[in-house]
């Protein structure tokens, strides 16, 4: 065990976290070391493909040909369709009133700078016919503000921000697993993690402790996610005394490939991508008549399940619908969905060009996770106490931006408007002269046993395989805890999932040995996926509503006179406890209003 | 038919063993089993010690590169039942499928190859844009479509290592920096943004550098994205020509040439069949 000091410690080096790196050292820190259990360029920010929102006012509708109709250039001087107030709009409305307002206001006030920026840093959007940056539209927003490079946006803004940590010399330690997180008396003081080439532990000391962990889509069977994606940040922050808000909103994206989950962008809705059922009819008329295929994510794939569930699904099994792509065109499909058409041809032998592909609702997006400021502050409470040195910003914190349903191109947007803001914050935490605190004891020594439980060979018999407990979770989750919820289901969620936890105590690996153990990081994985899986569940349980992307069976409106509020999971000595905290809202000019598209 | 499938593995953990060995493992196929789906498999529920790298399952983090019947490929998006019709050859048994780690790199674990020689050769790139700083427009840069497009091929590049562990240069010349990084960098000489691309020309401009390329193209074969990493590079190549740099060099050596012709009044001796095939010794 050896103990690492920085002035900056990031967790996670995707967007949101090289954003903070990046934004830091442009601040003047010097001393910034950025930890990630992949590679940074295997990040799962470089697999988002459609785009990143900011109203640049670039491309707008033709006029008088609808919300699918064609788009043309915005010619220069002519008047503006866009602004950073109609992007607001179209969050607050997409997050079904959960979004907190203030902070949906500096989102889209950063964009339109934060995009100009990623340009000027080298990165290589598509373009319209005068040079600009093209424009497409995107599920639930009312103007074209998808900025996109072909469907592969996230690569490219990812290796941009990449390469210029590299420039500015921030230190990375690849594959370098996070264990365990050190905060005493409000004061957060380093991290523990793993080296998993050697697989030794290490302590890590750090004036400033960043998550930048990602999302917790793997706790389900049918995902987007990346195998990566296991909410580790989330559950060692939970297990650290931090509360964990709004986990139970978790997206399914409504084009995932059939059995498989992969996604398939919304960039092929918004290209003008047709949504098909069995009797090759055009079912969104019945449930999003303006918007159509373009409505927003949670009503998209509440439609399609609905279908799907009525009977009127295709293949087989009946479990998907099709994605009709063929009246777009080759050149169209080439030039602005590539990426899409190669994932088509390769897990389902389809070429969008001449034929649909049957797609299902696949887990996607986490909107809940670690509560957080407009700066990456981590709070600990509902009058927003902060964890002294604790900053969180991606998709594992939880600012609330996208409230109950986030709309498509404002993740990479957050992670990188969030990600920046917390790098300033922290540049600024350490300039005023924040302290090194001490680490009291041998901080490593729990988790030493925590691996050596899971590497010692078991005698008896009880040991079950960490894998089959892992997928049992993934299992209860999509079944229980996905797209349609109820009391019944979840009840029955949560009494298997506290089970697994238990079990979980007492499996075992069969890699036993120290060298670039996957099958050890497999396990750990597993345990944080059942832990945090609770907290969904019963913020779940308790929200007796529907809203956004939670939909109770069993309660089937939006109720604003009891749940206009943020659920607040808090680990406690008797198991978790859960409280609220108020949505903020401008009553005069947002008020809560119907959700129809 | 069967509906099982033979994977044959080359496994390799240092501390463990003293060279690699292979190992046979039997894994159930369907319709959509993919590489990957089998080395998972084998994973969960044969020998949990069986170690690889993956991520995003749809080949856009580049985690996954391995060779599989002797050739580079991401198994993520290789159908299993793809790969069992492409065993046998030369080297390889017809119906066991052959998956080993990307070759000329340094063994980690199994599947898992030690990659940072190639990182660092792509960071001594210098990937990143070094822009005119008086010239930043208030909005973005205006640039064609078509300009984009000249980037694509460097821009889509996800760093699986696919190519640069089947190009036969790598195999024997430490200095060369490969053609991952010559991509990248061929990019950056492409992008109007970019303010030193004579600079970066002159990087590569030598003997190790662009020059070595020998368009063997196995890196165009090896990409599991379809990139032509061996136009790059001999773009770069001709573009490297023409620096004020080579063509000083070259035109003081032309006449050096022309002055020593001269003063030896050399004879050109008469070649009776100018269009005769060159006898390649």
């Amino acid at each position: 065990m050896t103990e690492i000091i920085h002035e900056i410690l990031i967790v996670g080096a995707g967007l949101a976290g090289s954003w903070a790196a990046l934004a830091a050292s442009q601040s003047g820190v010097k001393d910034i070391g950025v930890l990630s259990k992949i590679h940074p360029l295997r990040s799962h920010s470089g697999a988002a493909q459609g785009g990143i929102a900011a109203a640049l006012n670039n491309v707008r509708p033709v006029p008088n040909t609808g919300n699918r109709g064609p788009l043309e250039q915005v010619p220069e001087g002519d008047d503006l369709v866009d602004s950073p107030d109609l992007h607001m709009f179209d969050t607050i409305k997409g997050s079904d009133w959960l979004g907190d307002q203030d902070k949906i206001r500096v989102l889209v006030d950063d964009a339109i700078d934060i995009l100009y920026e990623y340009e000027h840093m080298g990165c290589v959007f598509s373009r319209t016919a005068d040079g600009r940056i093209n424009q497409r539209r995107f599920g639930g927003h009312s103007a074209p503000r998808a900025n996109f490079a072909a469907d592969w946006t996230g690569h490219v803004l990812l290796h941009t921000v990449h390469e210029q940590c590299l420039k500015n010399g921030v230190k990375f330690y690849s594959e370098w697993y996070l264990l365990d997180l050190i905060i005493e008396d409000n004061i957060t003081r380093g991290i523990i993690a793993m080296d998993i080439l050697t697989g030794e532990l290490h302590t890590i000391r750090a004036k400033a402790v960043m998550f930048g962990t990602g999302g917790y889509g793997r706790a389900w069977k049918i995902t987007s996610n990346a195998t990566a994606n296991t909410g580790d940040g989330v559950a060692i922050a939970y297990r650290a005394g931090v509360p964990l808000m709004d986990m139970e909103f978790v997206q399914f994206h409504p084009t995932g490939i059939y059995r498989h989950g992969i996604l398939m962008s919304e960039a092929c809705r918004g290209e003008g991508g047709y949504l098909t059922n069995a009797n090759g009819d055009r079912f969104m008329e019945n449930y999003a008549p303006s918007m159509m295929e373009i409505a927003p994510r949670d009503l998209v794939s509440r439609s399609e399940q609905t279908e799907i569930n009525e009977g009127r699904g295709v293949m087989d099994d009946g479990q998907a619908v099709y994605l009709d792509m063929r009246h777009l065109g080759r050149e169209k499909i080439m030039s602005r969905l590539p990426q899409v058409r190669e994932i088509a041809m390769n897990f389902l032998g389809v070429d969008i060009i001449n034929e649909p592909a049957p797609i299902q609702p696949t887990a996607h997006y986490s909107m809940g996770g670690i509560p957080t400021t407009v700066d990456g502050q981590v709070i600990r409470d509902a009058n927003d106490t902060p964890v002294t040195g604790f900053y969180a910003a991606g998709e594992c914190a939880c600012v609330s931006v996208h409230g109950a349903n986030r709309l498509g191109t404002n993740s990479l947007l957050e992670a990188s408007v969030f990600g920046r803001r917390t790098g300033y914050e922290m540049a600024r935490f350490v300039d005023n002269g924040a302290p090194l605190y001490p680490i009291m004891g041998n901080p490593c020594e729990i988790q030493q046993k925590r691996i050596e439980k899971l590497l010692a060979h078991h005698s008896n018999s009880k040991g079950e395989n960490v894998v089959s407990l892992g997928d049992e979770l993934k299992t209860t989750m999509t079944e229980k805890c996905g797209i349609f919820r109820s009391d019944e289901l979840l009840t029955e969620a949560l009494a298997t999932v506290k089970e697994l936890q238990d079990r979980v105590q007492h499996a075992t690996i069969m890699d036993k040995s120290s060298r670039f153990n996957t099958d050890l990081l497999g396990a750990l994985e597993a345990q944080n996926v059942i832990n945090f899986s609770e907290v969904v569940v019963a913020g779940a349980l308790a929200r007796t509503e529907s809203r956004g992307a939670h939909t109770r069976t069993d309660y089937a409106t939006r109720n604003d006179d009891d749940w206009l509020k943020h659920t607040l999971a808090h680990k406690t000595n008797d198991g978790m406890s859960l409280f609220y905290k108020d949505v903020n809202i401008d009553w005069e000019t947002f008020p809560p209003q119907e959700r129809k598209y | 038919m069967s509906n099982t499938v033979k994977l044959k593995i080359k496994r390799y953990n240092p501390d463990l063993d003293t060279k690699p060995y292979w190992k046979t493992y039997d894994v159930n196929i369907t319709s959509e089993s993919t590489v990957l789906s089998a080395l998972e498999d084998i994973k969960a529920h044969q020998d949990g010690s069986l170690t690889f790298r993956r991520s995003c399952r749809h080949s856009i983090c580049g985690s996954c590169a391995m060779m599989v019947n002797r050739r580079n490929t991401l198994v993520c998006t290789k159908p299993l039942q793809e790969a069992l019709v492409e065993s046998g050859g030369f080297f390889g048994t017809k119906g066991v499928i052959t998956i080993e780690p990307l070759p000329y790199l340094p063994i980690i674990k199994d599947l898992v190859v030690d990659r940072s020689v190639f990182w660092e050769q792509y960071q001594d790139m210098r990937p990143w844009l070094i822009p005119d700083a008086n010239a930043q427009p208030q909005k973005e840069y205006r640039m064609s479509q078509a300009e984009v497009d000249a980037m694509q091929q460097a821009e889509t590049c996800i760093m699986c290592g696919a190519c640069y562990s089947a190009c036969p240069i790598i195999a024997g010349n430490k200095y060369y920096p490969g053609p991952h990084a010559l991509l990248k960098l061929f990019m950056r000489v492409m992008d109007p943004r970019d303010s030193v691309p004579d600079e970066r020309l002159e990087q590569v401009a030598n003997e190790n550098g662009a020059f070595r390329c020998h368009k063997v193209v196995n890196c165009i074969d090896a990409c599991p994205k379809g990139l032509n990493p061996a136009l790059a590079i001999a773009t770069l190549a001709k573009l490297a020509l023409r620096t004020g740099k080579i063509k000083e060099e070259r035109a003081e050596r032309l006449a050096e040439l022309i002055d020593s012709a001269k003063s030896a009044e050399i004879d050109i001796p008469y070649n009776p069949h100018p269009n005769a095939p060159v006898n390649r010794v």
